[in-house]
């Protein structure tokens, strides 16, 4: 790939290393930038071998060898009118030498041998089977109509599918309501117990759940036959065994050596806050309040006064 | 809480004569140490006696109590009395012989200042010191460590600043008495003398601080007795009232007798400290220089292990002073 180079401008992809051959039919390659250059009408003709050039069939180079693509070029090409099938001969000899026709018919083009000879056998083949030739195209059309056919009835089943699906579902939300409905008109209006009529209306909800079990037609296929499942990573987590819930229990108040201090509740009601800076607006926001630290004073004044050596 | 404190544990004593012999046997056996060569009668004339460290280190708590206020940035108050918290508790099981107080005094204060998150650094602290101040750092860090293991690593210290607050607050609150601020001079004043006492290595923070109270009340001519009997021992028996009153009234003549050593006295110790200190433990000898320098060269790890790692504080005899590492 280090040594792809454009033939023109001589640019390599080393130092371009966004340099972009593209080949048109005649299989010899250019760099995008002298394409955009040399074709800027929009055709021209190949610097290397003079052969008229459409802009438009220029394309990017996906193989090394520019041979390949110039071969890949003139198959698709042939192809479109040498498209019997193994059906219109009588004898499969005969098949295998109308296929051999065109492989020499496309290396004869590709290598530049002989072409005029070549050019003629083509145009004769065309004369000879225009019918077979419109034919097999219009039926190469049908099978492709069929193709789409096909997908199209797979849309629709599964449009199908969805709405059934709706429809299950609002039915049973609208069945839901009315149960509630039947209930409320049950309370107002029957005489019976209140608890018992509850417990009746939750017995049929719970019988009747169990009756509907929606079934939904499966597509387990693609159109192309390939069959479909979820993948089977369905395992249950592990259980973590646990121990017994923690239980908080308050800390034991150590021996204060001294009175008790007054408790949380009553310094806030007491008046003890009255002789402490008031907390500002900042340090509550920052959760701060003056209580603690006023609980903090007293208990230091207090703790240790009955101590003795 | 005090009450269930290191401080109450380990640092709190029962009476002066127990402080009074443990600083005594420090210095007997310093003295034991050092002094084997001479005899009986020579001995107190060569090496400080106890009365004479005692003398010293007030003289010291002087200097430490001026050094604090003239501090800069201003300390609070808390970062004081842990300093001299510290400074007592440490030459309760060192002799002043074995480490000038002048060292131990300015390693207090910076240990102080870290415990009590007084934010200062050396730099700034040492901006504080007169003299060398790049050999007054040396001293410092060096002897941090040393420091800190001779407390036993207990730390936390309880002042009798917060407790004054809360009796202040609960006086305002179920008291009649009219203007409680007043009292805060008397109490200042109060416990910048109770720390130049032995009250914090024998009573409660809470105590100390109610005598202060009770004092500056005096002061002002107000009587506070009520306060103490009627609210804050209604639910105790008259025997804890009767230790209270007997550790307020101790306190208050504790503060009573403080008095300034002589000058004249002093001055003298001092000169006779520069004959008789541990000349290990002195930065400006050559013999402190050479084991300095040999700590150096040694293997650090050889070094950790050595003697300085236990952690008797009674019996620890030869500490080296923590390498410059």
């Amino acid at each position: 790939m280090d040594d792809q180079a454009c033939p023109r401008c001589k640019t390599t992809k080393y130092r371009n290393p966004s340099l972009k051959l593209m080949v048109n039919v005649c299989g010899h390659a250019l760099c995008e930038s002298c394409v955009d250059l040399l074709f800027l009408k929009g055709s021209g003709s190949c610097p290397e071998c003079n052969v008229p050039l459409r802009r438009s069939n220029f394309r990017v180079q996906l193989f090394e060898d520019s041979m390949v693509e110039k071969e890949i070029d003139i198959r698709k090409r042939i192809l479109k009118d040498f498209n019997k099938k193994e059906e219109d001969f009588t004898t499969l000899r005969e098949y295998n030498d109308y296929l051999e026709d065109i492989e020499s018919i496309i290396y004869n083009l590709v290598n530049n041998i002989d072409i005029i000879n070549t050019n003629k056998r083509i145009d004769q083949y065309k004369k000879d089977n225009k019918e077979l030739i419109l034919k097999n195209k219009a039926k190469i059309g049908r099978e492709e109509l069929e193709l789409e056919e096909i997908l199209e009835i797979e849309k629709q089943m599964e449009d199908i599918r969805r709405a059934e699906v709706l429809r299950v579902e609002q039915e049973t939300k609208k069945q839901k309501i009315r149960e509630k409905e039947a209930l409320i008109d049950e309370l107002m209006f029957a005489e019976g117990d209140a608890k018992e009529i509850l417990n009746t209306f939750s017995q049929n909800l719970a019988s009747r759940q169990e009756e509907i079990v929606p079934i939904l037609p499966k597509v387990t296929q693609f159109s192309s036959g390939v069959k479909f499942s979820r993948g089977s990573g369905q395992q249950g987590l592990p259980i973590i065994e646990e121990g017994p819930l923690y239980k908080y229990e308050p800390l034991a108040i150590p021996d204060r050596c001294g009175p008790d201090p007054p408790s949380l509740q009553d310094i806030v009601n007491n008046g003890y806050l009255k002789h402490v800076r008031a907390e500002t607006e900042t340090e509550k926001t920052g959760g701060y309040s003056s209580t603690l630290p006023c609980l903090r004073a007293l208990q230091d004044a207090l703790t240790g006064l009955y101590h003795s050596s | 809480m005090f009450s269930t404190s290191s401080q109450r544990k380990f640092w709190t004593f029962s009476d002066e004569s127990e402080l009074a012999s443990q600083r005594e046997k420090h210095n007997l056996e310093f003295i034991s140490r050092h002094g084997q060569h001479l005899d009986e009668h020579q001995r107190y004339n060569y090496f400080l006696s106890p009365e004479e460290e005692r003398q010293l280190l007030k003289q010291y708590e002087l200097h430490l109590k001026e050094f604090c206020k003239r501090f800069q940035p201003p300390m609070p108050k808390g970062v004081i009395g842990t300093a001299f918290h510290y400074f007592k508790r440490f030459y309760l099981y060192n002799s002043s012989m074995d480490y000038h107080p002048k060292e131990i005094l300015a390693t207090c204060v910076y240990l102080a200042c870290k415990v009590e998150e007084f934010n200062v650094s050396i730099g700034q602290f040492v901006a504080n010191i007169k003299g060398d101040r790049e050999k007054a750092t040396d001293i410092i860090l060096n002897n941090e460590l040393l420091l800190m293991q001779q407390l036993n690593y207990y730390l936390t210290i309880h002042n009798p600043f917060r407790p004054v607050e809360g009796f202040l607050i609960d006086i305002k609150t179920r008291c009649t008495l009219s203007n409680p601020e007043r009292l805060r001079s008397g109490i200042d004043e109060f416990l910048e003398k109770v720390f130049l006492t032995d009250a914090c290595l024998l009573y409660a923070p809470s105590q100390i601080a109610l005598a202060a109270v009770l004092h500056a009340a005096s002061k002002e001519q107000e009587n506070l007795d009520s306060y103490v009997t009627d609210m804050l021992f209604r639910d105790a028996g008259p025997d804890k009232l009767a230790i209270l009153i007997e550790a307020v009234r101790k306190i208050r003549s504790m503060v009573k007798m403080v008095e300034s050593p002589a000058r004249e006295r002093v001055r003298v110790v001092e000169k006779k400290l520069d004959r008789c200190r541990n000349q290990e433990n002195n930065p400006d000898s050559e013999i402190y220089k050479r084991r300095m320098r040999e700590a150096l060269d040694e293997d650090d790890v050889q070094y950790t292990g050595t003697s300085r790692m236990s952690l008797d504080t009674s019996g620890v005899t030869q500490v080296l002073s923590p390498s410059a590492s």
